[in-house]
């Protein structure tokens, strides 16, 4: 098959509540991919299970023809799934620079070792400058504002060189200048590097803009899906 | 942001120079003493710090790498024969694999729980260690028990100025090696597990394998200063393994600013040496102990570092803007999350 | 010589019983405070030192000495769950490192007091039932009392005055909008915990040694019957509490007590290595 991510007859309940029945969907390679939905129509716990915080009860979940259901979320980042979180949760203690460090040192023995300061183009400083925080390399994280949150969500991402990003809300609450930034990073890491994402999101527009086809989950079930 | 501030150069230069040179200004034996299992003991805080500092394990079991160093010692030394070197080297990887074993079990759980995972663990070393007479030594005297086992040494009685600066030899190594683990990656990974676990977990960190990394390179550094306290005593004891050593380790690092390896080296230095200079019985030690934590704990959370470091920015004129303490905290000092 | 079972079977459902009381105290902490109480053991020695005391004045009825003990304790719980847990509650390192240090405060000053030998209070005869079994009449009376003091928290708890307990250990977030003081409901509740930790402290005082450090082995027992039974029912944690006792009491009859604290050790150790659901779900809260 030529999906690059394939979910069949998910299925999860917490306790007597079923919050998610028989979703099947897929990704294609390359491609932008939306999911809209109410508020608990089961969306964050579908991108949970999808980026392996969650185990399904029911079903399958493919990546790149490996079934991953049961791989926990640093696994699937290694493999090439990242995911940003709707509430990010920063570290207390390092700089946007050591965060970005932090991300880079999986993937540390597939490149050269960089210097460390970000500086001269190594691929700290890369990531730091496609995302605009280079300026803000050195401020611990836990004083970012909430749009800095988000690029720094998006630099943790972009780190393992995505096959898939996984994106929660991550355009919400944002203003205009940083989501106008986010989604032109968002637009080039698609195009330039071929890097699908399957974005949620609640802003239609938003999502007519960026994705090339639309899942619309309600109640825990896709019931639409959209090309655009 | 680095963990550099207090700790600029010039003070531990001049520190250690104090430190080496009081012995010749003639003290008591009974002082050297002192400061020589100061000297264990702060390199003892700073290998809890590696684990529950800069890779924020609580671990209230770190007693437990720090005995069994020292009890394989004595067992090695004094019924297997085994030559001295040897017998360290055994005990430092002993440790090291006690670590191991530590972290692997605590992995899977979340903070407190931690704590008391490693409690129990110590506390059953310790169990173990007070209730076994191992077997009858040379000369038909029991082995074991509260006494604990004594260790075959090469020499008689050492001289007190050798282990003095033996010992303060032994800490600048040891901590200068943690230091240059907690700043390498592979610290820098822990600090990150330490901080967001969620978010190293996302950025692709398995945290298991970290934690334990944590534990074994803690408890390897606890077992040295295990060993070393053995060598000095001249025994293995069953308060080595003790609930009350390994709350010591957990007081210092707290009194001195979790993270930063040094501070707890400092606090251990000086609550020890106050204390035991002024031979106060243990009981009443280990009140003090754990009254200075309370107060540490409840009106200065991020240890003489934090303290100094939020004094220094106000101070600098950065009102509006605290730096996050020890657990991130915002102005309003809520949690960042 | 008769089969020393049954007589392990009495004494230990007796004092397991008895425990069950600081057991609940110990459920409560961890299901409204949210915290490992580190220093519950200390609060049952606080309880048996308090009977002591007052055998030593010539009151040798731990009926007497459990309510002093219990209002002794609900005083230091609050001003501890006050000054300390409340604030010191979102951080990892705090609190268990600071209950623990209370727990060796308090026990090295009862050693100081006390001195660290066995004390014991001589609670008159026992009778002696059928077949040579001694039944120490303050056993009896230690879990009669505790039986009824935690059918009443039952009560309690299922009814209204009980209603802001059960909200703040279910969503303190709820619990708040709906102007519900929760930081005073959590150290009060801290409080009580700590005094029915005490009360069962002095009920048992006359039925074995008092040591400075006699808290230890109870604390991991209360831990082990609210991991196994769950903070939800009282009476699952007064059956598992019974079970443990007599568990505990053949330890020390048959090896030594100090394998009954060894054995409640490894079974903390081998049910947070296994993980039951409640771990998870306090672990989960915390998040």
């Amino acid at each position: 098959m030529n999906e690059l991510l394939s979910a069949e007859g998910i299925g999860k309940s917490f306790g007597t509540t079923r919050i998610l029945s028989g979703i099947s969907m897929s990704v294609a390679p390359g491609e932008p991919v939306g999911l809209f939905g109410p508020n608990g129509s089961g969306k964050t716990t579908l991108v949970n299970i999808l980026s392996g915080l969650l185990l399904p009860d029911t079903g399958t979940v493919r990546f790149d023809g490996k079934e991953i259901s049961r791989l926990p979320l640093d696994a699937r980042y290694r493999l090439g799934i990242a995911r940003t979180f709707q509430i990010p949760h920063p570290y207390p203690a390092l700089s946007v620079l050591e965060a970005v460090r932090v991300a880079l040192a999986v993937n540390a023995s597939k490149r050269k070792e960089d210097d460390g300061t970000g500086e001269d183009g190594g691929p700290t400083g890369d990531l730091l400058a496609r995302t605009g925080l280079f300026n803000q390399r050195f401020v611990p994280c836990a004083r970012l504002s909430q749009g800095c949150l988000r690029r720094l969500e998006f630099a943790r991402a972009l780190a393992c060189r995505p096959k898939l990003l996984i994106l929660d809300e991550i355009f919400s609450a944002l203003s205009a200048a940083d989501e106008a930034d986010l989604t032109a990073l968002l637009r080039a890491a698609n195009r330039d590097e071929g890097t699908a994402f399957l974005l949620v999101s609640h802003n239609p527009p938003l999502l007519k803009s960026l994705c090339r086809r639309i899942l619309v989950l309600e109640e825990g079930r896709i019931v639409r899906e959209r090309k655009v | 942001m680095r963990n550099a501030a207090p700790f600029r150069g010039g003070w531990p230069a001049a520190g250690i120079g104090l430190l080496l040179f009081f012995p010749l200004s003639s003290p008591d034996a009974f002082f050297l003493d002192v400061f020589t299992t100061g000297f264990l003991l702060a390199a003892f805080a700073a290998s809890w710090d590696v684990v529950g500092g800069v890779s924020g394990q609580i671990t209230l079991g770190h007693a437990l790498p720090f005995g069994a160093a020292a009890y394989a010692c004595a067992l090695l030394t004094s019924l297997a024969g085994w030559p001295l070197p040897l017998a360290v080297a055994a005990a430092i990887v002993l440790a090291a694999a006690v670590g191991a074993g530590i972290g692997t079990l605590s992995a899977p759980l979340a903070g407190p729980f931690v704590a008391l995972l490693t409690l129990a663990l110590g506390e059953i070393a310790h169990e173990a260690a007070v209730g076994n007479t191992f077997f009858s030594g040379p000369g038909g005297y029991a082995w074991g028990g509260e006494g604990g086992i004594p260790l075959t040494l090469p020499w008689r009685d050492a001289s007190p100025f050798l282990s003095y600066y033996a010992a303060l030899a032994f800490l600048c190594l040891a901590s200068f090696g943690m230091l240059r683990f907690s700043r390498s990656g592979a610290g820098l990974i822990l600090r990150a597990v330490a901080g967001s676990p969620i978010t190293a977990q996302a950025s692709g960190i398995p945290i298991a394998r970290f934690k334990r990394l944590a534990f074994t390179v803690g408890s390897a550094f606890a077992g040295a200063a295990g060993a070393g306290f053995a060598l000095h005593v001249g025994r293995a004891t069953a308060t080595d393994l003790s609930l009350e050593l390994s709350f010591q380790a957990a007081t210092f690092a707290a009194v001195g600013g979790r993270g930063t390896i040094v501070a707890p080296v400092v606090a251990a230095l000086v609550l020890h040496v106050l204390f035991q200079g002024l031979s106060l019985p243990p009981s009443a030690r280990i009140l003090l102990y754990a009254l200075t934590l309370l107060v540490t704990l409840r009106f200065f959370p991020g240890g003489v570092v934090g303290t100094a470091r939020d004094l220094a920015s106000r101070i600098a004129g950065r009102e509006g803007a605290r730096p996050p303490g020890r657990h991130g905290r915002n102005r309003n000092g809520e949690v960042a999350r | 010589m008769a089969s020393p079972l049954p007589q392990i079977l009495l004494d230990g459902f007796f004092t397991g019983g008895t425990y069950a009381l600081m057991a609940a105290g110990m459920a409560l902490i961890l299901g409204v405070v949210k915290v490992i109480n580190l220093s519950h053991g200390a609060f049952l020695t606080l309880g048996a030192y308090v009977a002591y005391a007052l055998a030593d004045r010539g009151i040798a009825t731990p009926l007497a000495a459990a309510p002093l003990a219990a209002v002794i304790a609900f005083a230091f719980g609050v001003f501890l769950g006050k000054s300390f847990v409340n604030p010191a509650r979102s951080h990892p390192f705090a609190l268990p490192v600071g209950t623990l240090a209370c727990a060796l405060l308090f026990e090295q000053a009862a050693q100081m007091v006390w001195g660290p030998h066995p004390l014991s209070i001589d609670a008159g005869d026992p009778w002696i039932g059928p077949g040579g079994l001694v039944v120490r009449r303050w056993g009896v009376v230690a879990f009669l009392s505790s039986a009824v003091l935690l059918w009443g928290l039952k009560r309690v708890l299922s009814s209204r005055p009980g209603l802001p307990l059960r909200l703040i250990a279910e969503d303190e977030e709820i619990a708040g909008s709906l102007g519900m003081d929760v930081e005073a409901i959590r150290y009060l509740t801290f409080g009580g915990a700590c005094a029915m930790a005490a009360a069962a402290g002095a009920l048992l005082a006359p039925s074995g040694a008092v040591t400075p450090t006699m808290g230890r082995a109870p604390l991991l027992l209360s831990l082990v019957v609210v991991i196994v039974a769950g903070m939800d029912s009282v009476g699952a944690i007064f059956l598992i509490s019974i079970g443990l006792g007599i568990f505990g009491s053949a330890c020390a009859w048959l090896l030594s007590p100090q394998w009954s604290y060894v054995a409640m050790l490894a079974a903390v150790c081998l049910l947070l290595s296994a993980r039951p659901a409640g771990i998870v779900a306090l672990a989960g809260r915390r998040d």
